[in-house]
């Protein structure tokens, strides 16, 4: 028996932990950007003006994330039973959309991580931008 | 003269070093040298795992040597992430040259460049591009032509 416990003991000790990871139920409400023109500042990534942009780089894999109203970041891994985050047609449709959606949250090392349970209302493109900005990076 | 100026800054950021990560000027940016194994982020998060990583189809991430998550957000290629750079080393610890952006909303990293090991040559993440024109022909702005960029554009406009 002591040597089931030590051999627990130990296996436990030898298993990654989820460092800092905390999970839970959330509801979240912002727009659909692609992750990387939106936090790098690269250009005006908002709204009808980057909304061309946003749409190539979902088809090009770059991370969806719904940005709320306080700035954060909810990278989306899942929408309901669609389990592809990379390249998803469906992603690619609602770029720029304002959305409300359920979901788990899960943090881990500066990331917040969503897999959407539920869309819970889809409002379409309402950040109109475009007039102020253009139409970011080429113009059309 | 703006749509120019735009243009051919966008094009320098985005044009790789032969030699060496590059940088890019972005807020809370590091240039990074690191080994990390290749994992799929909703597989390492939940225990969801389907083969293979998925496929091509599920955001790939970097588990560093300390343990940390760092999703792959961006490759080389313009307008591209780096799940198909990443996918041929599932699982496998690989060496990654690129920028790791830690602002305090969010952090994930760019491959610029990676490798198996250092008896090999870095090679760019441009596998994006390799893929696309295989299966839409050469091209020098995939995302112009992109089919599904171009249709959803056209229903929805700019």
């Amino acid at each position: 028996m002591l040597k089931y416990l030590l051999g627990a003991a130990l296996l436990g000790a030898m298993l990654p932990a989820p460092a800092n990871a905390q999970s839970a139920r959330v509801q979240v409400k912002g727009e659909l950007v692609d992750t990387w023109c939106s936090v790098t500042g690269i250009m005006f990534a908002a709204g009808t003006a980057h909304h061309l942009c946003a749409v190539w780089c979902a088809v090009g894999g770059i991370p969806v994330s719904i940005k709320d109203a306080d700035g954060n970041y909810y990278m989306i891994l899942r929408i309901a039973e669609d389990d592809e985050s990379a390249s998803n047609p469906r992603f690619v449709k609602i770029m720029s959309h304002e959305v409300t959606v359920d979901g788990e949250l899960i943090e881990r090392d500066g990331t917040k991580y969503l897999f959407v349970t539920q869309v819970r209302d889809d409002q379409g493109v309402v950040n109109l931008t475009h007039e102020d900005n253009g139409i970011q990076p080429f113009g059309n | 003269m703006r749509k120019i100026v735009l243009s051919a800054l966008f094009a320098f950021a985005i044009t790789p070093s032969a030699q060496a990560a590059e940088a890019w000027g972005i807020e809370h940016e590091k240039l990074v040298e690191f080994s990390a194994r290749v994992v799929d982020v909703a597989c390492t998060l939940k225990n969801d795992c389907p083969p293979d990583c998925g496929g091509g189809k599920r955001l790939l991430g970097l588990v560093t040597d300390d343990g940390k998550l760092r999703a792959a957000a961006k490759a080389s290629t313009d307008f591209a992430g780096a799940v198909r750079d990443l996918l041929p080393f599932c699982g496998k610890t690989i060496q990654v040259d690129g920028l790791l952006i830690e602002n305090p909303a969010i952090t994930f990293v760019m491959v610029q460049r990676l490798r198996e090991n250092s008896t090999q040559e870095w090679r760019k993440a441009e596998a994006f591009q390799r893929d696309w024109e295989a299966l839409n022909g050469k091209s020098d702005e995939w995302y112009r032509k992109d089919p599904l960029a171009n249709r959803v554009i056209a229903e929805d406009g700019v």
